[in-house]
């Protein structure tokens, strides 16, 4: 078949036009360390990169709502320690109390004590935690707690404060109410909560006269309390347990993505390098080999 | 004797014009459109005449005429070959454009961010710096609906340029071929002028088959009859009349049509650069409808949560987004951060279970995967345009050989040419020579 010396010409352009584009694409591959430039180079890469950015973003905000989520229990964890201290600080103040050998005077002091445990709950109750807000508030509420004229100290929001997303479709609850931490402890006299009993006694307390009666059921009563106080604080830390798994996994999950992604999409340096000689040499080779074509002419020999 | 002079003479003429024709393909070697001629030769025979019976005389050489070594055949093959690649490479062109489009704002990456930016609010709902992260995240998604449908009408108008642009090519060149087709009726066949009316009646048919399929027939004289779309399609051009093709834009589909000698005719283009067009507003059109299904949905499920929850102020929440002309002219409509409405309905200020329900509209929703369904069916549309634009390139190209092989000039049969004409042409004044020594030796007899 006769080769015009026009498609000659016109061959060898587009031959050596498309090996610079290979080595111009392979050399993007390079620079950007990314095989593909757009989702038409690989659509099922595309798609599957599509994913793995998706849930790497959701894996992120998730991420921070654990953290936040640690710390607000980290913060629950410490006040419920020190609630139980002054629990306990309580139970022995009120055991004292009901010791016949004191005075009216004596048990007003001890009943003045026994105040201040009620003020170190009521502000550990209302404590700002990492969000500004009381760190054993209810749903509602500007405070957990409210300190009437009266000096008895009441709930002011009611119900479970909301719980926060750590994933897809999982909740944690970071903090507990103050309803749920101090309240609906089991009395003598029906359920009552800490700063009543706490109430009853000190007014035992302050009116002097005989105090077995009074002191002996808030001792129950405390005792009770210091049960249930421990019970959330062991939520408090199997929360916290979870947490920190869910933590884990996350990270493993992370780590896994990432993987996946740089397996798909990054340019294997190594075997691109070698793909980039390679056209390079054949682009070298074919300029070589025009140059050489294009000189031969019969016209040469026309003497 | 004065035959041998005579011959030898036709021989110098015969030989010079043949030598012109050489010189003449060596000249437009590299000319686009250029048929490859030759000179043909045809020996003088006189006769005695058919009455004497006598021998038959040998009175040398004539030019019978110039030919054109074009093969029709193959010719059509490069034209057919040519109108589809035409049509795919057209196709590309949009689909890279829409797949450029649907992923230059990014939608799914915004939708994922605004859906993240949630879930921080959800953490700590009162807070003023989640909350107004949200918002910008919420503004961020709206401008990127807003940036992809323009971008998308960006296509389109970019579309209806190539469109409009095509029709009117294809109408000159309908008007300069019924010239050529006017000049090849009154151009002497044989002729290198009736040859270069034809080279050029061969180029515009070539440049039509880019634009759109074409049937051509052509009659003794070489005169081209054009029908576009098929052999069944409007007439273009006959003889020495010419019509006009118009693009029409409907909404989102376009249309050509062909007015000749009075009568429009739809035109369906099955090749070519125009069915790439067709095509390709097709595409347009069926991207843009999938994103504004997506873009709608946000905004009224989006708007849906906000009104069913509280604000911050306890309020039932105002709508976050308002639309436009087409769904995805998206503005942000919520500009105090205060008023997401992150919780139920009385359930306090604290209170994110609202976010809850949005988070459930994430899922149901499916945004973010119809948006990645969406950017992956366009480009595995452009994936396999561009292997079959590719294939279709080779098999041009194939056809292209296979008619330069024919038609095309090689510089060294030319130049083998040029040296048996120049020799054929020494030889021939040799005889002259000859002649006239023979002749003068009888002159010198005394």
């Amino acid at each position: 078949m006769q080769i015009s010396t026009n498609q000659f010409y016109s061959n060898t352009a587009s031959l050596m036009q498309k090996l610079t584009q290979s080595t111009n694409d392979i050399q993007t591959q390079i620079s950007t360390t990314r095989k593909y430039a757009a989702p038409s180079d690989n659509v099922v890469a595309y798609q599957q990169l599509a994913t793995i950015r998706q849930s790497t973003a959701d894996g992120t905000a998730y991420a921070a709502n654990v953290s936040l989520a640690q710390s607000l229990l980290q913060q629950s964890d410490s006040a419920l320690t020190s609630v139980e201290s002054d629990l306990t600080k309580a139970s022995e103040l009120v055991t004292q109390a009901n010791s016949d050998t004191l005075t009216d005077a004596q048990r007003k002091t001890i009943s003045t004590q026994l105040k201040g445990v009620m003020d170190d709950f009521a502000s550990l109750a209302n404590t700002r935690d990492a969000r500004g807000q009381p760190l054993f508030g209810a749903a509602t509420g500007d405070s957990a707690v409210t300190k009437n004229a009266n000096g008895t100290v009441s709930f002011t929001g009611t119900g479970t404060p909301a719980s926060i997303p750590i994933g897809d479709g999982a909740t944690i609850q970071p903090t507990d109410s103050a309803e749920h931490v101090f309240g609906g402890i089991a009395t003598a006299s029906g359920t009552s909560d800490v700063f009543s009993i706490l109430s009853k006694v000190t007014a035992a307390l302050d009116a002097g006269g005989s105090v077995t009666a009074a002191a002996g059921e808030a001792g129950t009563s405390l005792t009770a309390a210091l049960t249930q106080v421990t019970g959330v604080h062991g939520a408090v830390g199997a929360r916290a347990a979870r947490l920190d798994l869910v933590a884990a996994t996350m990270k493993t999950a992370a780590t896994d993505l990432e993987a996946t992604r740089s397996e798909i999409e990054d340019t294997d340096i190594s075997t691109a390098v070698i793909d980039l000689q390679k056209m390079s040499t054949a682009l070298q080779a074919t300029q070589a080999s025009f140059t050489k074509l294009s000189a031969l002419s019969l016209f040469d020999y026309l003497k | 004797m004065s035959d041998l002079l005579g011959i030898g003479a036709s021989g110098v003429r015969a030989y010079q014009s043949a030598l012109t024709t050489v010189s003449d393909n060596i000249a437009n070697a590299t000319t686009t459109g250029y048929t490859r001629r030759t000179t043909t030769l045809n020996e003088v025979v006189a006769g005695g005449g058919i009455t004497s019976g006598a021998a038959v005389g040998v009175n040398g050489v004539a030019v019978a005429g110039t030919a054109r070594l074009a093969d029709a055949v193959k010719a059509a093959d490069v034209r057919a070959s040519s109108a589809d690649l035409a049509k795919s490479e057209a196709g590309v062109t949009t689909l890279t454009s829409i797949q450029s489009a649907l992923t230059g704002s990014a939608v799914g990456d915004r939708l994922a961010d605004f859906f993240n930016a949630a879930t921080a609010v959800a953490a700590d709902p009162t807070a003023s710096a989640p909350r107004s992260t949200m918002l910008e995240a919420a503004n961020s998604v709206a401008a990127a609906f807003t940036a992809t449908g323009k971008a998308l009408d960006n296509v389109a108008a970019d579309l209806d340029v190539t469109g409009e642009n095509g029709v009117e090519t294809l109408t000159s060149l309908g008007t300069a071929l019924a010239k050529v087709n006017d000049g090849l009726g009154r151009a002497t066949a044989g002729t290198s002028g009736a040859a270069q009316l034809q080279d050029q009646r061969d180029q515009i048919l070539d440049q039509m088959s880019a634009i759109s399929d074409v049937s051509v027939t052509t009659d003794a004289a070489g005169r081209a009859t054009v029908r576009l779309g098929g052999g069944s399609g409007p007439l273009l051009v006959a003889g020495s009349a010419s019509g006009a093709v118009t693009y029409v834009r409907d909404g989102g589909s376009v249309s050509f049509a062909v007015h000749f000698a009075g009568d429009i005719t739809t035109l369906t283009p099955g090749g070519g650069a125009l069915a790439g067009v067709s095509d390709g507003a097709a595409r347009i059109a069926d991207a843009r409808g999938q994103l504004e299904a997506i873009a709608g949905n946000f905004t009224s499920g989006i708007n849906a949560v906000q009104a069913q929850g509280a604000d911050l102020g306890g309020k039932a929440g105002a709508a976050m987004f308002t639309t436009g002309v087409t769904p995805t002219d998206i503005t942000l409509s919520l500009t105090d951060p205060s008023g997401i409405a992150a919780a139920a309905v009385g359930a306090g200020t604290r209170d994110n279970s609202n976010l809850a329900a949005l988070a459930s509209l994430r899922t149901s929703g499916k945004f973010e995967s119809d948006t990645t369904t969406l950017v992956a069916g366009s480009a595995a549309t452009l994936a396999s345009r561009k292997t079959i634009a590719d294939a279709q390139s080779s098999i041009r190209d194939g056809a292209v050989a296979a008619r330069d092989a024919v038609s095309g000039v090689n510089l060294d049969n030319e130049a083998v040419d040029l040296m048996r004409f120049q020799q054929a042409y020494s030889a021939s004044s040799r005889v002259i020579q000859v002649a006239r020594d023979t002749f003068q030796s009888i002159l010198d007899i005394r």
